[in-house]
C-alpha cells in the first residue's frame, strides 16, 4: 500500500492523508495508456488548398480600371515537360520549359509522385518575377494550372505540390508566419 | 579443528545458507527480477501525459473506402468542412449520395453536377441560417481517388465553387519534406 500518513498527532482529528491502492490505480493507468494509444491518430489527413477565382457580386460603383496582374500559368498538357508562361492580362511576359520526368513510385497500391525540377524552377521564377514578397502583403502571387481532361488525379496534386513549395514571410495580427507564394487556381479550358 | 557456534539450520545435516543459496539462483543470475513500483508508476504517469499532450481530433477525418489519397509534402492541417468524396463513378457529401459522374466521363467535358450543386447549396443555405450575421467561410474539402481524372477533378471543383464554395482543398496524406523532394 502507497501514501505518506502526516498525521499531525491531533488526536482524534481525522488522517489528511488516504492511502491509495495501488493494484486499481496501475489498472487505470494502463486502461488509460491503452485508450488513449488505441484512439491515436497515426496517419494525420492534410489538404491543399485551391481558390476558384469566383467573381463576387455586381458593385454599385465599379472601381476604376487597376492594370491586370502577372499571373504564372502552369501548362500540363505535354508528357515530355513542363511550360512556365508568366502572363499579364492577355500578353506574355515570359516562357520557360522544364524537362518532365515522372518518376511515379507505387507503394501499397498508393502512387507517389514528385516534381522536384518543376518545384526548383518555380521557387526559382518566383524570386526573380513574383510580385507579392513582402510580408505586410496581404496579395498573394497566382498561379494558374493548365492540365488536358485525362490527367490522372495523382499527377495533379504532384503538380500543385510543387506550386506550393516557395514559400514567403506573411504577418497577420503582430504574427509573422511562412506562407506559400502562391493561390492557386485551375484554369477552365 | 576449530569450534564453530552452530548457525540455523534446516535439517540436521543441511545448513539454511544452502537453501537461501539454491533459492536465490544457487550463484547464478536471478530469473525474477525486482520492479520498484515507485518507477513504474512515473513511467506510466509520464506516458499517460505524453499522450494526453498528443492527442488531437484534428486529422481524424476518416477517408471514404475505396478512396486512395495521393500524398503531398506543402500542405495544411484539415478544417472542418463538407467532404466532398469521389470513388470510382460515385459522389458522396459527408457520406450521404450526391450524384455520380458518368456523365462527365461519358462526354469528357467538363459540367456542372446538378445533384452536387444543389445538396451544397443547402448546405450553404443552412449555414447562413444557423449563423446569421457571420461572412460563410465557403470552404469546402474534396476526397478524391488517386485515379480520377482531371475532368471529373475540375467538374467537382467548378460545381463547388458556383454552389458557393470557392475556397476548394485537395485532401491528402502528409509527408514530412525531404531534401531530395521524395516523399516518405
Amino acid at each position: 500500500m502507497g501514501g505518506v500518513s502526516v498525521e499531525g498527532g491531533g488526536g482524534s482529528k481525522r488522517a489528511v492523508d488516504a492511502e491509495i491502492n495501488m493494484i486499481p490505480m496501475i489498472d487505470l493507468l494502463m486502461v488509460t495508456i491503452s485508450f488513449l494509444l488505441i484512439t491515436a491518430v497515426w496517419s494525420h489527413m492534410s489538404r491543399i488548398n485551391a481558390d476558384a477565382q469566383v467573381p463576387g457580386p455586381p458593385r454599385e460603383v465599379e472601381p476604376t480600371q487597376v492594370e491586370p496582374e502577372k499571373q504564372l500559368h502552369v501548362e500540363m498538357r505535354a508528357p515530355d515537360k513542363f511550360v512556365l508562361i508568366w502572363k499579364q492580362g492577355g500578353t506574355v511576359v515570359s516562357t520557360v520549359d522544364v524537362p518532365r520526368k515522372d518518376n511515379l513510385i507505387v507503394k501499397d497500391g498508393v502512387k507517389n509522385i514528385r516534381f522536384p525540377d518543376l518545384a526548383a524552377k518555380i521557387e526559382a521564377e518566383w524570386k526573380t518575377a513574383g510580385s507579392h514578397r513582402d510580408a505586410t502583403d496581404k496579395k498573394f502571387d497566382q498561379a494558374v494550372l493548365h492540365t488536358d481532361n485525362e490527367t490522372p488525379y495523382v499527377y495533379i496534386i504532384g503538380v500543385m505540390d510543387a506550386i506550393y513549395q516557395p514559400h514567403r514571410p506573411y504577418t497577420a495580427g503582430g504574427k509573422t508566419e511562412q506562407v506559400p507564394s502562391f493561390n492557386v487556381t485551375f484554369a477552365v479550358n | 579443528m576449530t569450534i564453530h557456534e552452530p548457525g540455523r539450520r534446516l535439517m540436521h545435516s543441511v545448513q539454511l545458507k544452502y537453501v537461501q543459496k539454491k533459492v536465490a539462483g544457487g550463484g547464478q543470475r536471478q530469473v525474477a527480477a525486482g520492479l520498484s513500483l515507485t518507477s513504474m508508476i512515473d513511467f506510466l504517469v509520464t506516458i499517460v501525459v505524453f499522450l494526453l499532450i498528443t492527442f488531437s481530433a484534428s486529422g481524424e477525418i476518416p477517408a471514404a473506402k475505396n478512396v486512395r489519397l495521393p500524398t503531398a509534402e506543402n500542405t495544411m492541417d484539415m478544417i472542418d468542412a463538407p467532404i466532398v468524396s469521389i470513388a470510382g463513378q460515385a459522389i458522396l457529401v459527408d457520406g450521404a449520395p450526391a450524384g455520380n459522374t458518368r456523365a462527365v466521363e461519358e462526354s469528357k467535358r467538363m459540367q456542372r453536377i446538378d445533384e452536387l450543386f444543389n445538396i451544397l447549396k443547402g448546405k450553404r443555405e443552412v449555414w447562413r441560417q444557423l449563423h446569421p450575421g457571420k461572412d460563410f467561410p465557403g470552404v469546402v474539402v474534396l476526397q478524391i481517388d488517386q485515379d480520377v481524372t482531371a475532368v471529373v477533378v475540375k467538374s467537382v471543383f467548378q460545381t463547388s465553387a458556383f454552389a458557393g464554395f470557392p475556397n476548394v482543398s485537395f485532401m491528402v496524406n502528409g509527408a514530412s519534406k525531404t531534401p531530395g523532394g521524395t516523399a516518405q
